[in-house]
């Protein structure tokens, strides 16, 4: 899986990836992003771009959840260009409430 | 209605009370008129004690004037002196106090030629103390002249030694109203020298008489001697009128007959008269209202009726308590325990120690009660043996449909509906070889536990020579033999077997005195099979089996059944009947679904039986062809670990392509797929290394199943407690959000441990 990662700016972190979000994934998203936050204190906003997601399953949900909790203590997180079909995983577990979602 | 112990007793005790009411109204009846005399009688000498009293102070009174008398002639006859006769007369009074006041008087010159008038007089004063007044004897007073002498004075003589003047008011000395009694004094030839008087009071005398009343509107007269003078009255009717004094003629109800009268009327009210002549022949009557004088009859009448309803009332209680506390109780005790008992609780000790039947009842019932313990719990062994017994045959028997997934050529599904007591219905199925399944049906003949223990031997018997044997009439030539010579009670099994080969479709099939298969083909109806039959197997030794080869075609159903189906009764005791299952069966030939067809005809048979319960097995078997490949069924199978789902998602897209499935719907199978494959992975082999994920896929009409098994440790993902979704982020926890999402996405879900096996069953609905 592929995942890129870009600094924007001093505080943004830019995440990218493509194909699914699931059990195979998932976890390793997710601790690419966790490891690369930690360790530079300054990056305060994270954005995940979905545009290539074609998938998200509830381990990929867990997931984005554990990095919304982890940024809400620092800055903040979005999420854009999530297709419909993602949205709809959303809002089906009530992650559309407190996600910003663009 | 039903009598109860208590509804016995109360009435018992209630007729008793009116047999005692009853007894006790005929006696007051009979003996009414002997109460009335006895009411007379009773008031009479109520009256009487009065008319005594007054009698008594009557001649008292008259005793009091022959003291003075007596005292007047000493003092004529002897010394004359005058103040010791005073003294005397004060001594006189002294023992009488109902005398108002008195004297002697003597006739004029009689003492002394000089002196006309002589008299010694002394009364009472206010104050209580008898003095004497000196003007009684001066000739202004002239005593002579008194009506009172008058009228005593001439009418005494020695043989009528007493006379009582009329009452007169006297305004000298005591000022009141007064009757006076008078004796006389003689000298010694006898010739009257004067007359003693006592005075009585009238107002004491009204008093006395006014307090005579024996009821509320009864009154009293009192008359003097020659019944000219009426002394007292308080007739409430006369009240008016100035009676007093006048004659007793002038009373309107009076007559001379009076004394022999019951009743008399008067104010149109009848009246009970109590005469009493006082020896002064003073006349005392007392009229009593008939009406008041029954009414304080029924008065007294009725406290007794009211003490006596009190008494039977107590009596009845007391009567009632005790059938209550030595009869009612220890039953009611009984009834408690013999319910407890019926409804199984046997760990009561029962105490009864009085009356002493009860008693003896109570230890009987307590032996009886240890002895049902006893035999309820051999009863429970024998019972949970069955029980034991039954769960083990039915166990025996596939029961996890579909049993071969993987196999896409055909479907089955058989069910066993037992009656309470075993029996020897079964059916079985496995794959000879790769290409060839065999299936079966049976009933062993009889019930209960020999039938059952005949059964399991056979099925092993016919499941062990099918192994190893593959000619069909060879594989059935054997087991009669085998059974046969294992049978020595004379059990015989019919059965029915069909050995097809998945290839070609070519069915072989064998019936053994079994009841009739049922063939749906592409002709659209349901008809039973015309087959050879056989001998029942386990009858004759090195029989030959005609077995009969038929051609399936994709999507024909083969049913079979034993005769619990047709043979189940109705409450007219019709049997159901082998037409009313075609029937039943053509009614819903559309029904594709073998598992819904079995169900079809359990409720027809079911709403068949009505109330009536089920007597024997109730088994059917089921078998549908699909031919070599069948398009509405996926089957995979992988190792459940880390690398593999992506094996499991693959295969999850491609039926999803090949069946042109929405990807809204296809995702939710993915997602749900994956959280299913997670849970297989951490859950039902996290004690084993790793375990094999199934999973079967059908597509029915618009439906798609999903059915997902391993054979891991139980677990019901179903009964995790769903996350709340409205809590926000910082509060959400990771758990139980996959399972929640599987209930959201799909349209039905269902789970199931059979036979060491977790089923979880998901159905998607394809709108699209």
């Amino acid at each position: 899986m592929d995942i890129e990662l870009k600094r924007e700016g001093i505080s943004s972190l830019y995440v990218k990836t493509s194909g699914r979000l699931d059990l195979d994934n998932s976890v390793e998203y997710g601790t690419k992003i966790k490891e690369t936050v930690e360790d530079s204190e300054d990056i305060k906003i994270l954005i995940l771009d979905f545009k290539d997601i074609i998938f998200i399953s509830s381990f990929g949900l867990k997931i984005i959840l554990e990095l919304h909790k982890q940024m809400m203590e620092r800055g903040s997180m979005r999420l854009i260009n999530v297709s419909e079909q993602i949205l709809k995983s959303f809002k089906m577990v009530g992650f559309d409430k407190f996600l910003v979602i663009e | 209605m039903k009598k109860t112990l208590k509804s016995e007793i109360i009435t018992i005790t209630l007729s008793m009370l009116l047999i005692l009411f009853v007894v006790f109204a005929l006696f007051a009846f009979l003996y009414y008129k002997d109460t009335e005399l006895l009411m007379l009688n009773f008031t009479s000498k109520n009256i009487m004690t009065y008319a005594n009293n007054i009698n008594k102070e009557v001649i008292k009174i008259e005793k009091n004037a022959y003291d003075l008398a007596l005292m007047g002639e000493l003092y004529y006859k002897f010394d004359r002196n005058k103040s010791i006769a005073e003294k005397t007369i004060v001594q006189v009074f002294d023992n009488y106090p109902e005398s108002l006041g008195g004297g002697v008087w003597f006739k004029p010159y009689v003492v002394d030629r000089s002196k006309r008038l002589l008299c010694m007089y002394a009364y009472r004063n206010k104050h209580g103390n008898v003095v004497f007044d000196p003007k009684f004897e001066s000739e202004e007073y002239n005593y002579p002249d008194k009506s009172w002498y008058k009228e005593i004075f001439p009418f005494i003589n020695k043989k009528d030694n007493i006379e009582w003047s009329r009452p007169y008011y006297e305004k000298e000395g005591s000022d009141t109203v007064m009757i006076t009694a008078g004796a006389g004094m003689y000298d010694n030839e006898g010739n009257l020298v004067g007359l003693s008087t006592v005075d009585w009071e009238v107002n004491s005398v009204i008093k006395t008489i006014s307090a005579i009343k024996p009821s509320k509107n009864s009154f009293s007269l009192f008359a003097n001697p020659s019944k000219d003078y009426v002394i007292v009255t308080n007739d409430p009717y006369l009240k008016d009128k100035a009676l007093v004094g006048a004659s007793l003629k002038n009373i309107p109800w009076y007559n001379d007959n009076l004394i022999n009268v019951r009743y008399m009327t008067y104010q149109n009210k009848e009246f009970i008269p109590y005469v009493k002549i006082l020896d002064n022949e003073m006349i005392l009557i007392v009229c009593v209202p008939k009406n008041e004088f029954l009414a304080k009859m029924f008065h007294s009448i009725t406290i007794f009726c009211i003490l006596l309803t009190f008494l039977a009332l107590f009596l009845a209680y007391i009567v009632y308590s005790g059938l209550r506390k030595n009869i009612m109780y220890p039953i009611g005790k009984l009834i408690y325990i013999a319910n407890k008992i019926s409804k199984g609780d046997n760990d009561i000790e029962i105490k009864i120690e009085n009356p002493v039947e009860f008693e003896k009842l109570a230890s009987t019932f307590d032996k009886m009660t240890r002895d049902i313990k006893n035999i309820t719990k051999e009863k429970e062994r024998i019972n949970s043996e069955l029980n034991i017994a039954k769960s083990i045959q039915i166990s025996s028997l596939p029961s996890v449909f579909p049993p071969f997934p993987d196999r896409q050529e055909f479907d089955i599904y058989a069910s066993m509906d037992t009656a309470k007591e075993v029996g020897g219905d079964f059916y079985d199925f496995y794959f000879m070889d790769e290409n060839h399944i065999m299936f079966i049906i049976a009933d062993v003949s009889g019930k209960g536990v020999p039938a059952a223990l005949f059964m399991m031997t056979a099925k092993t018997l016919i499941n062990n020579i099918s192994q190893i044997v593959k000619d069909p009439s060879d594989i059935i030539e054997q087991i009669n033999n085998k059974i046969c010579a294992s049978n020595k009670n004379g059990f015989f099994i019919t059965l029915f077997a069909g050995i097809v080969d998945l290839r070609t479709g070519k069915m072989s099939c064998i019936n053994c005195g079994h009841n009739p298969p049922l063939i749906l083909t592409n002709d659209g109806k349901y008809k039973y099979m015309d087959l050879d039959q056989n001998v029942a197997l386990g009858v004759f030794e090195n029989m030959n089996f005609k077995i009969v080869d038929i051609n399936l075609n994709p999507g024909d159903i083969i049913l079979t059944y034993t005769d619990g189906v047709t043979e189940a009764l109705n409450e007219n005791d019709d049997m159901y009947g082998e037409d009313r299952l075609k029937d039943c069966l053509n009614k819903n030939k559309d029904i594709t679904n073998i598992k819904d067809i079995i169900n079809t005809i359990k409720n027809d048979v079911k709403q068949f039986s009505g109330s009536v319960s089920q007597s024997d097995d109730m088994t059917m078997l089921i078998f549908k062809y699909y031919g070599s490949e069948n398009p509405n069924h996926k089957y995979c199978k992988v190792l459940a670990n880390k690398d593999n789902y992506k094996v499991f998602y693959e295969f999850i897209h491609n039926f999803c392509n090949e069946w042109k499935i929405s990807e809204d719907i296809s995702n939710k199978m993915d997602m749900c797929a994956e959280e299913i494959y997670a849970n297989t992975e951490f859950y039902a082999y996290k004690n084993v290394h790793e375990g094999y994920i199934e999973l079967y896929v059908t597509k029915e009409d618009n439906k798609i199943i999903l059915e997902f098994r391993n054979n891991g440790v139980e677990y019901n993902p179903l009964k995790r407690s769903d996350p709340d979704i409205t809590l926000p982020p910082e509060k959400r926890s990771l758990g139980g959000l996959g399972i929640y999402m599987i209930k959201q996405m799909s349209d039905e879900i269902s789970y199931q441990y059979i036979d060491g096996i977790n089923i979880l069953k998901l159905t998607f609905v394809n709108n699209s």
